[in-house]
């Protein structure tokens, strides 16, 4: 009895902490505020946007048939493979289980990266075909994997007795063998299908422009906050599926044992169970598939005329696309990505053929010296008078004769402190350093960065390549590390929100929207100076449409356009005829969004400082982040 | 037999092109420098000290992963084991079902938990118990990667003690062996094969991991993951992530044959 309780309680708590976070989860989806921070109260309404919005829909559909396809190929040619090795000798064993094995060992980053060099060396265009490749790829071995140890464990005179018993090979196969490893095929399949829906590295690297599975939609959306619609459907998914198991494992069956039920007739019990076990089940999947097919198509109305455009995440409002489209009846083909580095390496291969992209100003200056750039030609852009010539002069830094690139939004970084936790006003990068507020510092977790905010409080440039310099700055970040409470990206804003820390450095279009959420916030840009930045359109040379890119431009610069992306984003924006528009007051003349750059003499830009240097700086960053 | 053998030629043609010659590029980049000459330089970056730290964490921290994951499944997979067959089913997909939310999500969701002001912390406020204070330190990150690979050491290990014939089990018993002496010299030995397999797929994509240290441990701790993919992502030099990557395969592959190893002794023993 003791025994059958402790049992009870030790699935219990496992259950527990399975589903801990699953639950969590689902509670979010409800939320009616956007970040996971704060509790807004409950609502419904992310379930009814889920449903409007096509890209999640299509990305869902995408990666559900990848997952499937992926996972049956995988099975087939896994299980075929693991019935091949088992009949070999011990040496070609060893040589197959190795081969196997890479996979696995290898870092996903590594598999990743190099399927996409070949990929790029045997010219194959990067979209559904490469990243199916890939994930049938890495889901082989754990179909192996499943399927040998039953293998191992199959009595092998029971095979040769079927063939003595005069049964063909295969028929012996699929009469003795396969049934003794369905379960090892079925829990490869199953692990095969769940290790693609949850593929986030690999599908990054080999995917193409306009295709996003949900990893690789959810990683963009990390840098803004995940959208709650994503919740939502995570927890259709798992609802979904959830009550699928339940009808097909708990049929009436069982439940005539009870006494209330034995007095029915058996018909309507048949019935019944009929209805539950299969039909049910079946409704659910063919909803599931038409769904598939309704989005697919909405997403594949593919115009001949049409844009790629290569964003960050979340950060332009989805209605400025379907404008453009209605507008212009040019189709926008739309990706993103989360970092400038990830974007770099992806123009430079010519892998894939953008139209427009929008990187950080030290990258259009990398971009523009590698001759990656072409020119814009500005007839096509008439609306450029709307944005700031301060803006177009700053440009300049990295785009010395304005030939390259359009302002869409700039900003500054500074410090971000919750008013109840910190007393004191503050003015200087110092407090960063104050033994007060021992974990309660958030730095921020990428090198320039954090390289960045500490050369100026050290009172030196943030370009610097000054070893010396750099030598003290890496010092001085280790000495603060035991401040620190975690270096993060995105994640400051939650943290910020949830009064999860009292400092953090953040970019000035993350203070504006954490300041609507929790008002105790303050932004403050230190006397010592600081970064400040312009992410700019550009168009790649090897662009295919480069006049419907130049319309894009065009449009985001209208002043209504711009507002709207503006309010959507809160990133501060150069249009000056936009800014005009905005009709709270408290905004237009915000501090934090629209500082007057006259009275700051030392905010800096971002330059590249070539391959040499980034590497020192990546070393030192790496001292930092070990010590 | 040769026709048996033929099953394996789908499977060998694909890892050739999309295992071994992507591999093969990364070897390339791995002993070549930025002007295409080769180099050792790369090789060599895994000795200086922040690296060889990030490795040695990496590989305390997978091995207590791994450790407490077999800890963990092993009395689960024997629980499950033990159930009806069509109830069992429901059980383990049960356990699968938690990866149909995503990874990334999921994981953040712990997040929520553990933080300071967290869900799991409002709790014990309110019992009036002792903040759990784990987030952004390295129980966290064993936290996070126990909870995300238990699966795949909870699947192998079921599926080898379903197949064991109870007439085995029942044998022993006759023959005098007491449950704790049973389940030494006749389950365990016979669950091997689930076991290894186990240790591999939780062993391989804890060492490897940078999502889960990211996310729980607050990015102050680096493991070699994380240093491998600085160097793809931040630093874009493919050459010293490669050179890093190959010398992180080869520990692992050293591992793995000391486990495999293992494996063929206690393997001979139990048939």
């Amino acid at each position: 009895m003791i025994r059958k309780f402790l049992q009870k309680l030790y699935l219990a708590l496992i259950f527990i902490i399975l589903y801990a976070p699953i639950v969590t989860l689902m509670v979010l989806s409800f939320n009616q505020s956007k970040t996971r921070a704060k509790w807004g109260g409950f609502t419904l309404k992310w379930y009814k946007e889920l449903f409007q919005n096509e890209q999640i829909m299509s990305a869902f559909y995408t990666t559900l048939i990848i997952s499937f396809v992926a996972a049956a190929a995988a099975t087939i040619i896994g299980t075929a493979a693991a019935i091949a090795i088992q009949g070999m000798k011990q040496r070609w064993r060893t040589f197959y289980m190795g081969v196997t094995n890479i996979p696995m060992m290898n870092a996903e980053i590594v598999m990743g990266v190099s399927l996409m060099l070949l990929f790029i060396a045997f010219r194959m265009k990067m979209g559904f075909g490469t990243i199916l490749i890939a994930h049938i790829t890495f889901n082989i071995p754990y179909v192996i994997l499943s399927v040998a140890p039953k293998l191992k464990q199959t009595n092998r005179h029971v095979y040769e007795a079927a063939l003595d018993l005069g049964a063909s090979p295969l028929e012996a196969f699929f009469k003795v063998v396969f049934p003794d490893i369905v379960p090892g095929v079925m829990s490869g399949f199953m692990l095969a299908f769940t290790m693609s829906l949850d593929d986030f590295v690999i599908t990054h690297f080999t995917k193409g422009p306009g295709i996003d599975t949900l990893s690789t939609k959810i990683y963009t959306e990390v840098r803004k906050g995940i959208k709650p619609e994503i919740y939502a459907l995570s927890t259709i998914m798992f609802v979904t599926v959830l009550v699928l198991l339940i009808l097909i494992n708990y049929s009436p069956e069982e439940k005539e044992d009870t006494k209330t039920k034995k007095k029915r007739a058996k018909k309507p019990s048949k019935v019944k169970k009929i209805l539950l076990r299969r039909v049910i089940p079946v409704t659910i999947c063919v909803l599931f598939l038409f769904g598939g097919f309704y989005y697919s198509r909405e997403s594949n109305v593919m115009n001949s005329d049409k844009v790629v455009v290569y964003n960050w995440g979340e950060y332009l409002d989805p209605e400025v696309l379907t404008m453009f489209e209605e507008e212009t009846g040019i189709d926008v083909v739309y990706e993103e990505f989360e970092t400038n580095e990830i974007l770099y390496p992806k123009i430079s291969s010519g892998a894939i053929a953008y139209d427009v992209i929008c990187p950080s100003d030290y990258m259009i200056q990398r971009m523009i010296k590698n001759d990656l750039l072409a020119e814009i030609n500005f007839d096509n852009i008439p609306n450029i008078k709307n944005i700031g010539k301060d803006y177009m002069e700053q440009s300049r830094q990295f785009d010395p004769e304005n030939k390259y690139s359009v302002p869409y939004c700039w900003g500054t970084v500074g410090i971000l402190y919750n008013k109840t936790m910190v007393k004191e006003p503050v003015t200087s990068w110092s407090i960063l350093w104050d033994e007060k507020y021992k974990d309660n510092i958030l730095m921020q977790d990428s090198v320039r960065d954090a390289f960045g905010v500490t050369l100026k409080y050290l009172g030196y440039s943030l370009n610097s390549t000054d070893l010396d310099e750099l030598t003290e700055a890496r010092d001085l970040l280790i000495e603060q590390k035991p401040l620190v409470q975690a270096y993060v990206i995105d994640q400051v804003r939650d943290k910020m929100i949830g009064n999860e820390a009292a400092i953090g450095v953040i970019y000035s279009g993350e203070a504006i929207y954490t300041q609507m959420e929790n008002p105790d916030l303050e932004y403050v840009i230190p006397e010592e100076g600081s970064n400040i930045w312009i992410d700019s359109w550009v168009i790649p040379k090897n662009a295919e449409n480069k006049e419907n890119g130049e319309k894009f431009i065009n449009f985001l610069c209208r002043p209504d356009i711009a507002l709207k992306n503006f309010e959507y984003i809160t990133y501060s924006t150069p249009n000056v005829e936009a800014r005009k528009l905005i009709e709270d007051d408290a905004v237009r003349n915000s501090k934090i969004a629209f500082p007057d750059l006259s009275q700051y003499e030392n905010l800096e830009t971002f330059q590249y400082m070539g391959t040499e240097a980034d590497q020192t700086y990546g070393e030192l960053w790496n001292q930092v982040k070990s010590h | 037999m040769k026709s048996k053998r033929l099953l394996a030629g789908p499977y060998l043609f694909w890892s050739v092109s999309f295992v071994i010659i992507p591999l093969l590029v990364i070897v390339y980049y791995a002993f070549t420098s930025d002007e295409g000459t080769f180099t050792l330089a790369n090789l060599s970056q895994i000795t200086t000290p922040e690296n060889l730290k990030a490795l040695g964490i990496s590989l305390l921290l997978s091995f207590i992963s791994t450790l407490v994951c077999l800890i963990l499944a092993y009395p689960l997979a024997m629980i499950l084991s033990q159930k009806q067959v069509n109830q069992t089913s429901f059980i383990v997909l049960i356990f699968i079902l938690p990866m149909w939310m995503n990874f990334l999500l999921r994981t953040m969701a712990w997040q929520t938990l553990l933080e300071k002001n967290g869900v799991i912390n409002s709790i014990l406020g309110f019992l009036h118990l002792p903040a759990l204070e784990i987030i952004n330190t390295p129980y966290a990150i064993i936290l996070g990667m126990v909870y995300n690979f238990l699966p795949f050491m909870v699947l192998p290990i079921y599926n080898v003690l379903i197949k064991i014939d109870p007439n085995v089990l029942n044998a022993a018993r006759d023959l005098g062996a007491n449950p704790v002496q049973t389940f030494l010299k006749v389950t365990f030995p016979l669950s091997i094969p689930g076991v290894i397999s186990g240790i591999t797929m939780v062993f391989v994509p804890a060492l490897t991991t940078f999502v889960i240290s990211d996310l729980l441990g607050g990015g102050k701790i680096l493991l070699i993951g994380n240093v491998i993919e600085q160097s793809f992502k931040q630093n874009s030099n493919w050459h010293v992530g490669s050179g890093l990557s190959l010398v992180l395969m080869i520990f692992i592959i050293a591992s793995m044959a000391l486990v495999a190893k293992y494996d063929k002794g206690e393997g001979g023993t139990a048939f």
